[in-house]
């Protein structure tokens, strides 16, 4: 949001038309040469970046007869090279998908029966604009919830609830990673990168790369672990395909791993293995740390942990030993257990006292590149309050996130006040949040519900209008710069015209915002968005070089130790790396992260216990018809002992049950998890029957997840929900 | 000037591979294989008892054998070896009967229903041709594949056998499998 | 489960071209046979040179439609390629039939042929210059037509046999195997559709020729099977591995006791026991009507079911997939 005065608008505005002109009667000679090459103009190769995932790699869209037809990785993308996971090769299934939304469509029957109409997007705009605006009426703007997922073409939905007037913006953070952003921040002031390309000793709790997600650190482990012969150590209730690589695997006890990491510092600073110059000229609140670990022995983590105390021991050693090189992977999907933040905070302290940071092998902080910012008209500040009073319980967490359950459970009660209004981008809350009777109840006290996306999510299925994104090989996006230990800046321009009658987001948000009187904040082209975005980026011939490439990587190689210099200040209080927080203890949590061991199962019950896979992205694409071939329902992962002993055979039907509700899914009886933990995949068990490969085959998790979140980062606790199982 | 002979080969490093399946997704597109078929795959062997345990992916493929059984049997000469090795089937000879389906040691061959024709995996001719890799080998996270030229000294595949020791699968049959998977 | 990539149509087209090859050798024998100058079973012969063509025409066509393309099936001949068991097999049977076709008009009655032309018009000569009497050229078509029979009793085994990745099929005994299994089909054929010939009742001279022929073959048949079976368990694992489905897999009770017990050992014993009498003691042969039409539909039944379990099994049977990765 910028601070512009209305004269500098109006050169803008005219600058932009002068512009405009200019380029359509450019494009106007163009297309009259191009005539006779139309033919060639439906075979081409066009570079993009994937959003099947949060991951940006970038891949080249081969067209031919107007239809793409393959996508090849792109070699100049630094972190994603010339790779491309199943997802990124499969989404061409996600253009061509029959079950895709082709046209606005509005609810007919009642919420989930699966009655639509398909309109014009004037009748939808019109319709929501006027729901919209009979809430604002009645309740106030405040009154309405922006839920969104990250991607290029977010901030035009975000910016279009704030132009609304509520403060209510809530994002996928808190049912995600939000807890270990939150424990780095809180230690080093960022969040780093992990030079896993470089690394030679990695130890890393669940956080599964080699099987939940194909990333780029996927690759980088891989290389390191198979051909620089780094050394993974993989603590995990599963034997994983992770663990299957690893060289040492330890079927910890669930939700026990600050023990073990606090008994490695323990170990460390008891035969003072930890970088002394590092600790002493980078960190404070090392003398702390240390009389804080000293209850935190192996043999007291042996007990907690089920792993030996001696490994423990010898692992602490061989780390130590290792660096910088070594590190403790953070993870992505921190939504464990409810101590989750103190745990991350613990193996970033851990990180920090080996003094892996900012070196080869190690932390790295991301190097940035600056970019443009299109200067738009700014809007109001909205007045009310969060709905999930963030400030009040929550005032560490990131506050353009929001605290996702916390604002469903104030939702629920009406207070601070009622919200009546939910507009959705990108989100499947019907799945992504636990408990899904609440997420119901939820969606009935609306008056108005708005999904935007580009298949028939759960949460689209049970909306009052529905507006269908054109998928990221039809649209044109931001431009993205990808913080990094080697930045980059990638490119997603239209490979192909949307093939059904759908729009971009932002011109979603603009047909919106015209009804609701709020055209003037969103009064710009796509075009003159990423041009400006443009300007700052030290790119020769922006525009050209990424209509042609795709991507572009800042020079050469990477750089290392920046911030190791005398006078560099962390963005922590004291300017340091806070081993001890004195921020945490003032706003009334542990300084120093203290050991609480998880609540256990019941005799008769397990832990459910979640996870991913690569095939899929969360509750997204497992209706992709080339990824469901791979696995075409989920099931239940139960250990041979347990089931032996419920008589649950392989293949047979079960029924899971928690305290908030009961699915049934085929068991898996497998040696490859825990006696006392169960689990299941995501992304099945669908309400939709816009998703017919999966509608109601499988389970759904969020049905018998049950609520619970992390004090300190509001971040969801998935793993804590304890559940029985017997043959259906 | 004589064409020097080609031997086109895949080196496969198992351990590497994670079953993302990302080979299996490039090849359907790029050949645009059905839904229900495949011509490249996984193969998966799971052992052990809780907490011991291990898994062992291994990617497979047609292997564009050198004595290939199903290029021997087939009655109209359809399925037919080029000179540097790569095994093809031409679709307009194929009266799809089927005897190189039965034939074939890996059940590499799928039967394509619209055609009526026999595919498999052609390690993308059409890209190696061109100069590029076959699709499988350059999407893979892990480069578990290593595509290239047996005859030529300077190229990796040939380094890989050179120094690495190796196994083919099912080489009782005869049939001389270019799939050189590592050990 | 496995996919089978031949199915029921290979099955039967493979038992049909081995009871054409069986009748048409039955026949030519019947004919080749004298007693003091005269053809000793002229109505076996008849009756099995008028028989022999359809079976197998009946299989080509369900050959050519269970191709891909079945219009593409002119391609075996404008190709040929002595490598493989199919191409040469093509040019085999299509021989085959075409003079199993001519030795079966060479035996048409004198009325049926005359009847058979009345219903060509008159105009169309060249047509009816066809209307040539070929029985004095009974033996040397049969002649002619012998290796022909032999060969595609022998090739639908070599299909199978020659293939190196299915080590169920990759025995040399394959070959034989269809070979008697067709030529006992083809006895046991012929005694079946003389037994049932209301209007011309066998004659006991007859069932015993045509049951001593069945005896004979299936004994060679039991001679080829079993060393396959004992030969094999006493090879390399793969193929012990493949013999475990007849023992203990899923087809051993079909081999069993339907084609081993049912299909063979049954209609031998009943061949022999009606044979027995008069070969030992010198008694008179009494051909039972009832038992022949017993034994030589066993017969055929396990004729069928020797080529369904070695197609299904053999394409189940396969190196990597009974083996785990290894």
């Amino acid at each position: 949001m910028g601070t512009i005065r209305m004269d500098r608008r109006l050169f803008l505005k005219a600058a932009g038309v002068t512009a405009g002109a200019a380029a359509t009667t450019q494009v106007a000679c163009l297309s009259y040469f191009k005539k006779g090459r139309s033919a060639a103009a439906e075979n081409r190769e066009v570079p993009t970046t994937c959003e099947l995932c949060p991951n940006k790699c970038s891949a080249i869209a081969v067209v031919e007869g107007g239809v793409v037809k393959k996508l090849n990785p792109n070699p100049e993308n630094p972190k994603s090279r010339d790779m491309l996971c199943a997802r990124g090769n499969a989404a061409i299934k996600q253009v061509y998908d029959p079950d895709r939304i082709k046209k606005p469509m509005i609810r007919m029957g009642a919420r989930g029966e699966g009655k639509w109409k398909e309109v014009s997007w004037d009748e939808a705009f019109d319709f929501a604009a006027k729901k919209l605006g009979e809430v604002k009426a009645k309740h106030g703007p405040e009154a309405s919830l922006w839920s969104s997922t990250e991607g290029f073409q977010e901030v035009f939905f975000k910016n279009l609830g704030l132009a609304f007037g509520s403060p209510n913006l809530v994002r996928h953070p808190t049912l995600c990673l939000a807890s270990v952003n939150l424990a780095y921040s809180a230690t080093f002031g960022t969040v780093p990168s992990f030079d896993l390309l470089n690394s030679k000793f990695v130890i890393m709790s669940g956080a599964n790369r080699f099987e939940s997600i194909i990333t780029p650190d996927t690759m980088d482990l891989i290389g390191g672990v198979m051909e620089r012969k780094a050394k993974l150590v993989y603590l995990d209730p599963r034997f994983t395909v992770t663990a299957a690589k690893a060289d040492e695997w330890y079927p910890i006890k669930p939700g026990t791993d600050l023990a073990f990491i606090l008994a490695m510092i323990h170990v460390i600073i008891k035969e003072n293995r930890q970088s002394k110059d590092f600790v002493a000229a980078y960190t404070t609140g090392f003398d702390e740390l240390a009389e804080h670990v000293k209850q935190y022995t192996p043999e007291w983590a042996e007990k907690e942990t089920e792993i030996p105390a001696k490994d423990i021991s010898r692992l602490a050693r061989e780390f130590a030993d290792a660096a910088p090189r070594s590190l403790y992977y953070a993870g992505r999907r921190s939504s464990w257990y409810q101590n989750d933040f103190q745990m991350r905070r613990a193996q970033a302290i851990l990180n920090a006292i080996i003094g892996n940071w900012d070196q080869v092998g190690g932390m790295v902080p991301n190097a940035k590149l600056p970019k443009g910012e299109f200067l738009f008209m700014p809007w109001d500040e909205p007045k009310a309050p969060r709905v999930d009073e963030i400030e009040k319980h929550f005032p560490l967490a990131a506050k353009g996130d929001g605290v996702y359950l916390k604002l469903r459970e104030n939702v629920l009660s009406g207070k601070p006040y009622p919200i009546k209004a939910w507009m959705v981008y990108k989100q499947d809350p019907m799945n992504a949040m636990p408990d899904q009777a609440k997420t119901l109840k939820m969606i009935e006290g609306m008056d108005f519900i708005g999904v935007i996306d580009v298949a028939m999510s759960d949460m689209a299925w049970y909306a009052d209008v529905v507006f269908p994104e054109s998928a990221y090989l039809e649209r044109t996006d931001p431009v993205e710069v990808m913080a990094g230990i080697w930045p980059a800046v990638v490119y997603r321009q239209q490979v192909v015209k949307p093939i059904h009658d759908t729009k971009p987001n932002l011109e979603i948000i603009q047909g919106l915002a015209k009804r609701l009187g709020l055209s003037d904040y969103f009064d710009y082209t796509i075009e003159q968005w990423v041009e400006a975005e443009f300007k700052e980026l030290p790119i020769p011939m922006a525009m050209e070089h990424m209509k042609k490439h795709g991507v572009w990587a800042a020079s050469g190689k990477p750089t290392y130790g920046k911030t190791l210099t005398p006078d560099f200040r962390f963005v922590t209080k004291t300017g340091k790396i806070e081993l001890f927080s004195q921020r945490l203890q003032e706003a009334g949590y542990d300084p120093l992260p203290a050991y609480t061991a998880p609540a256990q199962p019941p005799e008769d019950r397990f832990r459910l216990i979640l996870g991913r896979v690569g095939y899929f992205t969360h509750a997204n694409q497992t209706n992709n018809v080339w990824l469901n071939e791979f696995m075409k329902e989920n099931d239940l992962w139960i250990n041979p002992k347990p089931a032996e002993r419920l008589g649950i055979r392989n293949g047979a039907l079960v029924e899971v049950a928690s305290s908030v509700g009961k699915v049934r899914l085929k068991a898996r009886v497998t040696e490859e998890i825990r006696p006392d933990c169960v689990f299941m995949l995501h992304g099945f068990g669908k309400k939709s029957k816009m998703q017919s490969l999966v509608y109601n085959v499988g389970a759904s998790d969020a049905v018998i997840l049950e609520t619970a979140w992390d004090k300190v980062s509001g971040n969801a606790a998935f793993h804590e929900t304890f559940v029985k199982v017997a043959n259906a | 000037m004589a064409m020097k002979k080609k031997r086109y080969a895949l080196v496969l490093d198992s351990r590497k591979c994670i079953n993302c399946k990302a080979c299996a997704v490039a090849c359907k597109a790029e050949n645009q294989v059905p839904v229900g078929n495949t011509r490249n795959w996984i193969n998966e062997a799971r052992q052990g008892e809780y907490p011991k345990l291990r898994i062992d992916f291994e990617p497979e493929q047609c292997h564009h054998c050198e004595h290939p059984s199903c290029a021997r049997v087939c009655p109209t000469g359809a399925t037919w070896m080029r000179k540097d090795g790569i095994v093809l089937v031409n679709d307009d000879d194929c009266i799809g009967c089927r005897y190189c389906m039965v034939a074939c040691p890996y059940d590499a061959r799928y039967f394509h229903e619209e055609s009526g024709t026999v595919h498999k995996c052609t390690l993308c001719s059409h890209r190696v041709d061109k100069g590029d890799l076959p699709a499988c080998v350059e999407t893979c996270p892990s480069k578990v594949r290593v595509f290239g030229d047996l005859e030529d000294p300077t190229s990796r595949v040939h380094e890989l056998l050179a120094t690495r020791r190796y196994r083919m699968k099912e080489p009782q049959t005869g049939n001389g499998p270019q799939l050189y998977y590592l050990l | 489960m496995h996919e089978f990539n031949w199915g029921l149509l290979i099955v039967v087209y493979l038992f049909l071209g081995g009871l054409s090859a069986g009748l048409f050798f039955a026949a030519g024998l019947a004919n080749y046979l004298e007693v003091d100058g005269q053809p000793a079973y002229p109505r076996i012969a008849r009756m099995g040179a008028l028989l022999a063509p359809w079976p197998v025409a009946l299989g080509s066509a369900l050959l050519i439609l269970d191709l891909g393309n079945w219009y593409r099936f002119y391609k075996l001949f404008t190709h040929f390629r002595w490598e493989s068991p199919m191409s040469i097999g093509s040019y085999l049977l299509t021989f085959f039939t075409g003079i199993a076709f001519v030795y079966a008009y060479a035996w048409l009655p004198e009325s049926w042929r005359k009847q058979l032309f009345a219903k060509i018009p008159a105009t169309w000569k060249q047509a009816h210059r066809l209307n040539v009497d070929l029985a004095p050229h009974r033996k040397l078509i049969a002649m002619v037509g012998f290796p022909f029979s032999i060969g595609v009793g022998i090739y639908t085994g070599v299909l199978l046999g020659a293939v190196s990745a299915r080590p169920f099929w990759n025995t040399n005994l394959v070959a034989q195997m269809f070979l008697f299994s067709a030529l006992s089909s083809g006895a046991a054929a012929l005694l079946l559709a003389m037994v049932l010939d209301k209007r011309n009742p066998i004659q006991t001279h007859e069932t015993k020729f045509l049951i001593t022929l069945d005896i004979v073959f299936i004994v060679l048949e039991l001679f080829i099977i079993l060393p396959y079976i004992i030969h094999g368990q006493l090879s390399v694992l793969a193929v012990k591995q493949a013999l475990w489905l007849i023992l203990g897999g899923p087809y051993t009770v079909v081999f069993w006791v339907f084609f081993l017990g049912l299909g063979l050992l049954v209609p031998l014993g009943i061949e022999v026991y009606e044979l027995a009498p008069s070969l030992l003691k010198g008694k008179a042969f009494h051909g039972d009507r009832n038992l022949a039409l017993v034994a030589s539909s066993l017969v055929l039944v396990g004729g069928f079911l020797l080529r369904y379990i070695f197609v299904y099994a053999g394409q189940v049977s396969s190196f990597h997939k009974m083996g785990m990765l290894h």
